[in-house]
């Protein structure tokens, strides 16, 4: 585990945006932190880059009490993110990378590495303010991992990037994560990791709902549908199993099938088969992550929330 | 302390690189002397501005005998004309104003200007001025005192010399130039105060709304980036302050050798100024007192005063840039700092005016002192005092409360710039403000 979260707990004013925390990140996973606008992601993320600190509970950083050495080892892309527009390119970038503690030597080798592999070197005598803003978003991205971290942290990394930008940005997370980084994505918008994330947390009013393996929580949460898209006759409900037609399409159908309890894949499909049909596909239908949230914490729990939010 | 050193390094040179470093650091040392040349200028010369005005005067009964001198900006014109006619020439402009002196008048107390406006109490009072001499120069005459004696009276001149009673024996003072070195101090570190302290809330507020804040604190504390940023700007203004110094001295001799130069070829005026202001009676600086005026400059403690100088320049500077830096950190944009940046300019507006009148006229009152013992007010009114001679208590006392207050001004803007860089929309009010103070981190 790269960190380990004990009973997290940070209080502001009137709320509690952090409540009783405790989840662990296994090194080199995606670890997708995920929940509404206002669930203390953000929160928890801040504590986690230091700068603000917990009321109670601790973090581990590799074992360790997590201190202010470990901020070398920590990348963050926050949500609300710029540069500074009047500074170079080159200039602004060793300046990040010496800000985090790194020599100054090294700083300059790690910024010929991104530069060559961007093929930017135009780039590094000119101010911020003279770039694209697609551009602006690499130099960005450059500044939050030059440093070599270890644990990347980035608050959702995807608004306000173009499409291709989120490609090259999606492609570099993995190559690093290949590298042995850790990286942890706070979002809320559930779908847009989901395929990234080999763990997620989610969180909502300020509290863990449920965290895990996403193969694992998938299967926890599955319903048991199955998905057939054929040709041939209408397949109708019987004893082996439940079945509703989702669409049509001139004579290709697409239905979902629910099998009555203790009966295999095996003998579903052989009694699809019986039916004189002609498969198209076959799926099981798991979950998306949206929908585990929604059933877990209830949708009219999540839609207070937010009008709570709006309201302060 | 090595993330402040980086920090203000970046502020130091990205603020030095700039072509308008340069330029300000070469135009704005002109630039203020041209500003005080022309208010000193038109504070000698304050007739240059206006137009010549032409009184008549109308006195049949010769009480003036027509010797009423004109000025440059106000001539005399002996006429005898009637009311009406009087009224009627004011109005097509052919005399500014008519004074009507009654014929029959045995002593003259009181008389009547006829204008359209209000003449200016310059004006006014020069003319009564001439008019007092004429009268009181007939009425020693009247009683036997002719005109070489008279003469003679009027250059009487008294002129007192200032002896200093010191540790080392009796030292030469002079009022002129302690007030002068006084004011120069004075007046850079207000500048420097101002002008950097208002740099320092900028960068902040650049920060700010680049939102380029929260990826820096997660690198270095928020202490760290707000010392790291007043003391780059620091660094900037001390820069170039030493260009100044340099410029001021590299160029004082073939500057001070050039107006010399100006003077000897034109040995006349020298004299004509010399007896001018002897005529005029009053104990000023004659041009022939310049030499005076520059070996008058040595007299002084320049070790003590300069030291001084630079301890109040940077302690005062740290006071204040912090308190800017906590502004900066309070608001989103510019406009909303003015509501803010009241209570903490009033003070040292209020220092400097109060430095140019009370201070300089009474340097030991008792306000000049407490003023000088207040760290809001004490930069600016200590350096104003200094040159006149402050006992070493009260030095010691004011640079201990000095350093005492920028400490807390430290303290309490790192614990509002903690809290304020990341409080985003609304302008906080002086309640919440109040409130970050004791918020845990």
């Amino acid at each position: 585990m790269i960190i380990q979260v004990n009973n997290l707990t940070k209080r502001y004013k009137n709320h509690l945006a952090v409540d009783n925390l405790s989840l662990a990140i296994p090194e080199g996973s995606i670890f997708g932190l995920l929940g509404p606008n206002g669930a203390g992601k953000t929160s928890f993320i801040r504590i986690l880059t230091q700068i603000t600190q917990a009321d109670e509970g601790e973090i581990l950083f590799g074992g360790e009490k997590l201190n202010s050495s470990h901020v070398l080892q920590i990348g963050y892309l926050p949500e609300e993110r710029g540069l500074y527009k009047k500074m170079k390119v080159g200039e602004q970038l060793l300046y990040f990378a010496e800000l985090k503690g790194m020599k100054s030597s090294e700083a300059k080798s790690r910024l010929k590495y991104w530069i060559d592999k961007f093929e930017v070197h135009t780039w590094l005598n000119k101010k911020v303010e003279e770039l694209s803003k697609g551009m602006q978003q690499k130099v960005q991205f450059i500044a939050t991992v030059i440093h070599q971290p270890k644990l990347l942290i980035l608050d959702e990394p995807f608004s306000g990037f173009d499409p291709i930008n989120a490609q090259v940005l999606t492609d570099e997370i993995l190559n690093l994560r290949k590298e042995g980084a850790t990286i942890i994505f706070s979002t809320h918008r559930m779908d847009s990791v989901e395929l990234l994330c080999d763990h997620i947390a989610l969180i909502n009013r300020s509290k863990k709902v449920l965290d895990g393996p996403v193969h694992q929580i998938k299967q926890e949460h599955k319903s048991n549908l199955f998905e057939l898209v054929y040709t041939g006759n209408t397949i109708s409900s019987n004893p082996v199993f439940d079945a509703q037609e989702i669409w049509n399409e001139g004579d290709k159908r697409c239905v979902g099938i629910v099998p009555n309890q203790n009966i295999s894949n095996r003998e579903l499909l052989l009694n699809l088969m019986n039916q004189g049909i002609e498969p198209i596909s076959f799926r099981e239908k798991l979950p998306t992550m949206e929908e585990i949230f929604i059933k877990t914490v209830g949708i009219s729990n999540l839609e207070n929330h937010e009008e709570n939010l709006a309201g302060k | 302390m090595k993330k402040i050193w980086l920090v203000s390094k970046r502020e130091f040179l990205t603020r030095v690189k700039k072509k308008s470093f340069l330029v300000m650091t070469l135009l704005s040392p002109l630039l203020i002397v041209l500003f005080y040349g022309i208010i000193f200028y038109f504070s000698i010369n304050k007739d240059v501005t206006d137009s010549v005005k032409t009184i008549c005067v109308v006195d049949a009964g010769n009480h003036f005998n027509k010797q009423l001198k004109n000025s440059k900006t106000i001539h005399f014109d002996f006429r005898e004309i009637t009311h009406k006619e009087a009224i009627d020439r004011i109005e097509a402009g052919l005399y500014y104003a008519v004074i009507e002196v009654p014929e029959e008048l045995k002593e003259i107390k009181t008389l009547e200007i006829l204008c359209i406006e209000q003449p200016s109490l310059g004006t006014l009072d020069y003319i009564e001025t001439q008019m007092q001499s004429v009268i009181r120069n007939s009425k020693l005459a009247s009683n036997g005192i002719n005109q070489d004696l008279l003469n003679e009276i009027n250059q009487t001149t008294v002129q007192l010399k200032t002896l200093k009673i010191t540790d080392t024996g009796v030292e030469k003072g002079n009022s002129g130039v302690t007030t002068f070195i006084g004011f120069i101090g004075a007046f850079l570190i207000y500048l420097f105060i101002f002008l950097y302290g208002v740099q320092v809330m900028r960068g902040v507020i650049e920060e700010k709304t680049n939102r380029i804040v929260e990826l820096i604190i997660s690198s270095v504390r928020p202490f760290q980036l707000m010392m790291g940023k007043i003391m780059g700007i620091a660094m900037v203004g001390l820069t170039q302050f030493v260009i100044w110094v340099v410029l001021v001295v590299v160029l004082s001799a073939p500057v001070s050798q050039l107006v010399m130069n100006l003077l000897d070829v034109n040995p006349e005026i020298i004299a004509q100024a010399q007896t001018q202001s002897q005529i005029s009676g009053a104990g000023q600086e004659s041009i022939g007192g310049l030499g005076g005026f520059i070996a008058d400059l040595g007299q002084f403690n320049f070790l003590l005063i300069g030291g001084m100088f630079l301890f109040f320049f940077i302690s005062g500077y740290l006071f204040y840039g912090s308190l800017f830096a906590a502004i900066g950190s309070a608001v989103d944009n510019e406009t909303d700092t003015q509501q803010f940046m009241f209570p903490i300019t009033m003070p040292l507006i209020f220092a400097f005016v109060l430095a140019q009148s009370s201070v300089v006229n009474s340097p030991n009152s008792s306000l000049s002192v407490w003023l000088s013992m207040i760290p809001f007010t004490s930069p600016v009114v200590m350096m104003v005092r200094l040159p006149f001679g402050v006992p070493q208590w009260q030095i010691l006392a004011s640079m201990a409360s000095m350093i005492v207050g920028f400490i807390f001004t430290v303290w309490l803007a790192s614990r509002i710039y903690r809290i304020g860089i990341l409080t985003f929309g609304k302008k906080p009010t002086y309640r919440e403000i109040w409130r970050w103070l004791f918020m845990s981190n």
